[in-house]
């Protein structure tokens, strides 16, 4: 080796005592020999040979053979003595072999596109999810909800026959009215749609409750129920380390919502399912026009099921031009029928209140 | 050969005559910090492992012990394994749990549920207890001084159950007890320790530090009898001025200030807790023949908390990254050691290293010392 014999001053720790050995190091036979000043002799093969760290004053080596072992050399060392030691790190193995500024760069590209993957994915891979996944999956997670949803034998004929006229696919989307004093109505994972309680006993005509039930309906079949499920369920990997469980979402999802546009896609679903089954969309606009009136016809009212829905009166307004004109629609249900559904909930002996909403 | 180090007292960072000195500045470390950072946010948060790890080896390479660097030896590829491991072991339970819990409240078994859930709390509580045991033996065991490491053999799940009972039986009785459960845990785990050859040993009290405790119950009363008085006085003088709009005026001041004397209060009282419970744990733990003190007061905390603020607050939260860098000056600037140390008989540690970082730590998110 041409640069044998040129020794540097060097000072080492074997890792197994704590005293300094003070002495020199040079290159000799391809190894580096490490010489105390009182002659004791040390050799390390360069492959034994690992980078730690540079100090202000001094570059750190280790041994592999000896993980305690260090090493340290003067960083002003000759030329032809360092080129036999390993080279330096700095930010880890990646980055230093392409440069700071090149792997930043790589890692922005990287990471830009995994989070567009990851905020597009729920659009397009919520759809694709078969359904009777989704079935199993809403099985899983919310069940039929013991006995909290009110049950009578002249209240369940009469939302089955609402059901079959806004829902005519096969297997059908289950319905039930939720034992809750809310306004409110959900698509819940498992395509099943509630009604609450409070919504019932405010509806005027069974055509509103035939307009809502749609709308729910329509959120469960253009898979809203799935996208807004997986959304969710980013979100909270996103924001809580993956902390938050996918069962917080299943009522999270009543809370939270769809977007703006799958709201739209709901009701032009509900409207068009009415249409063909010759439902009056009047019974459906005059509910938004109370709503309207109740809470203002702005786009973010605060409270309940019109919240994150376009606003009340535009889609009042929607559900009105959507009548035919000059044509009488025949009642969706007897008034017997709706009587039913009213007192539903009251007449059901053994339902039990839902205490989690 | 008989080598001896005196370990010294001094006061200042880089003091030649204390036993821990601290070379850093905060120019050498800024590309570190900020590099640290862009790298941080391009890998959206992954690269952090390997940020800590540079971090680490920055402070403790400026940060002498008698006559000797320290080094870190830790790794951000063995945090990153750690986190992934911790990930895997307690997210896929947790995960099942807390969807099962939710499944079966939707079933009407709402008891069960919540039992579930509150058992998978008492777990959790469980975990941190052992994670801020396996923090501190993490970082000994990868501080090197002189090539010898410290470490444990114990591996911090009896820890854990202490941690358990003596928080809750510290909150009990009002939280008189709480002094006593911080002493004794620390006692505990510093008790579990070693370095090189030598354990550690912790004798810290409660006692010392139980008057200043006493504090957070009697301040309360105090801010709030005297900030009435004040509002009161302070309604009067405003009547006297501006009639009964004055008075209202003069009375919402008081109670204002009232509000804001008793934040600060109360802050002030937990600095200067928290300033005597680091000058009686540090000063009561020995290392073989060495004995260690922290001698901030708390004028010292309160310069470093306002300085944190002031600099997150001016440099509109770009500071954070050098929140590390001033607390662990600060440490190494309180800290003191006074004894001898023979380096024939230190010896390296034969404690069983962590193979990964600090996995459970990191998920809890919480400090070591």
């Amino acid at each position: 080796m041409e640069n044998e014999g040129i020794a540097v001053p060097a000072s080492w720790y074997d890792g197994i005592s704590a005293i300094r050995h003070e002495g020199s190091a040079r290159w000799q036979r391809g190894e580096l020999v490490l010489e105390t000043v009182d002659g004791a002799i040390t050799s390390v093969a360069p492959d034994d040979l690992t980078f730690a760290e540079t100090q202000p004053d001094r570059i750190v080596y280790r041994r592999r053979s000896a993980p305690d072992f260090r090493l340290y050399l003067p960083r002003d060392l000759p030329p032809a003595f360092a080129s036999h030691l390993p080279e330096g790190r700095e930010y880890g193995g990646w980055i230093d072999r392409i440069g700071l500024g090149k792997a930043a760069i790589a890692f922005a590209a990287v990471s830009a596109a995994a989070v567009a993957l990851f905020l597009t994915a729920p659009d397009w891979l919520g759809p694709r999810i078969p359904e009777t996944w989704e079935r199993n999956l809403g099985q899983a997670m919310v069940g039929d909800f013991g006995g909290r949803l009110c049950s009578t034998p002249k209240g369940d004929a009469a939302l089955a026959k609402l059901l079959d006229r806004v829902d005519p696919g096969d297997p059908q989307v289950k319905a039930g009215i939720a034992n809750i004093d809310m306004v409110n109505a959900v698509a819940l994972p498992g395509a099943q749609v509630l009604l609450f309680d409070g919504l019932v006993q405010q509806a005027e005509s069974p055509e509103e409750l035939a307009g809502v039930l749609g709308h729910e309906v329509g959120h469960v079949r253009e898979r809203h129920v799935m996208t807004a499920l997986l959304r969710q369920f980013g979100f909270s990997i996103l924001l809580s380390g993956a902390n938050s469980g996918l069962g917080d979402t299943a009522f999270g999802l009543a809370q939270m919502g769809y977007s703006r546009d799958a709201e739209r896609e709901a009701d032009q679903y509900a409207r068009a399912r009415m249409a063909e089954s010759e439902i009056s969309p009047l019974g459906a606009a005059s509910f938004f026009e109370r709503m309207a009136e109740k809470y203002g016809d702005s786009d973010d009212t605060l409270f309940g099921w019109v919240a994150s829905h376009p606003s009340a009166g535009e889609r009042a307004r929607l559900y009105r031009n959507a009548a035919r004109e000059n044509a009488p629609y025949p009642p969706v249900l007897t008034d017997a029928e709706f009587e039913a559904l009213k007192t539903m909930c009251a007449d059901d002996p053994d339902v039990e209140e839902f205490e989690f909403f | 050969m008989e080598e001896t180090a005196d370990a010294g007292a001094g006061g200042r960072a880089d003091d030649p005559h204390s036993a821990f000195g601290f070379t850093g500045s905060w120019r050498e470390f800024a590309p570190i910090a900020f590099s640290n950072l862009l790298l941080t946010i391009v890998t959206l948060g992954v690269y952090r492992f390997w940020a800590t790890a540079r971090e680490r080896r920055y402070l403790w390479s400026r940060s002498r012990f008698v006559d000797e660097r320290l080094e870190w030896a830790g790794t951000g590829l063995e945090l990153f394994i750690g986190f992934v491991i911790v990930l895997l072991l307690f997210g896929g339970p947790y995960f099942i749990v807390s969807f099962g819990a939710q499944a079966l409240i939707a079933r009407g078994y709402e008891a069960l549920g919540l039992a579930l859930l509150a058992g998978s709390i008492v777990i959790i509580f469980y975990l941190a207890g052992v994670a801020r045991f396996r923090a501190l033996r993490y970082r000994l065991s990868r501080t090197r001084w002189r090539g010898i490491r410290g470490g444990s053999d114990d591996n911090g799940f009896v820890f854990g159950l202490s941690y358990m009972w003596k928080t809750a039986v510290g909150w009990i009785p009002a939280g008189l007890l709480i002094p006593w459960s911080m002493t004794s845990l620390w006692n505990e785990r510093w008790n579990a320790m070693s370095f090189g050859p030598y354990r550690f040993v912790s004798k810290a009290d409660s006692a010392p530090v139980f008057l200043r405790f006493l504090l957070f119950y009697l301040a309360p009363i105090a801010l709030v009898v005297g900030g009435g008085i004040a509002a009161v006085m302070g309604a009067l003088a405003g009547q006297g001025i501006g009639g009964d709009e004055g008075g209202m005026i003069g009375g919402a001041i008081g109670i204002i200030g009232m509000v804001i004397a008793l934040y600060l209060g109360l802050g002030l009282i937990a600095v200067a807790f928290y300033a005597a419970f680091y000058r009686e744990v540090v000063g009561k733990t020995r290392w073989h023949d060495l004995e260690f003190s922290f001698e901030a007061r708390t004028k010292d905390w309160v310069k470093l908390l306002v300085g944190d603020v002031v600099l997150v607050v001016i440099t509109l939260g770009i500071g954070l990254i050098f929140l590390g860098y001033r607390h662990w000056k600060f440490f190494m600037t309180h800290l003191e050691a006074r004894g001898e140390i023979l380096l024939d008989d230190l010896t390296q540690s034969t404690t069983a290293t962590a193979r990964h970082g600090e996995g459970l730590l990191d998920a809890f998110d919480m400090g070591a010392i």
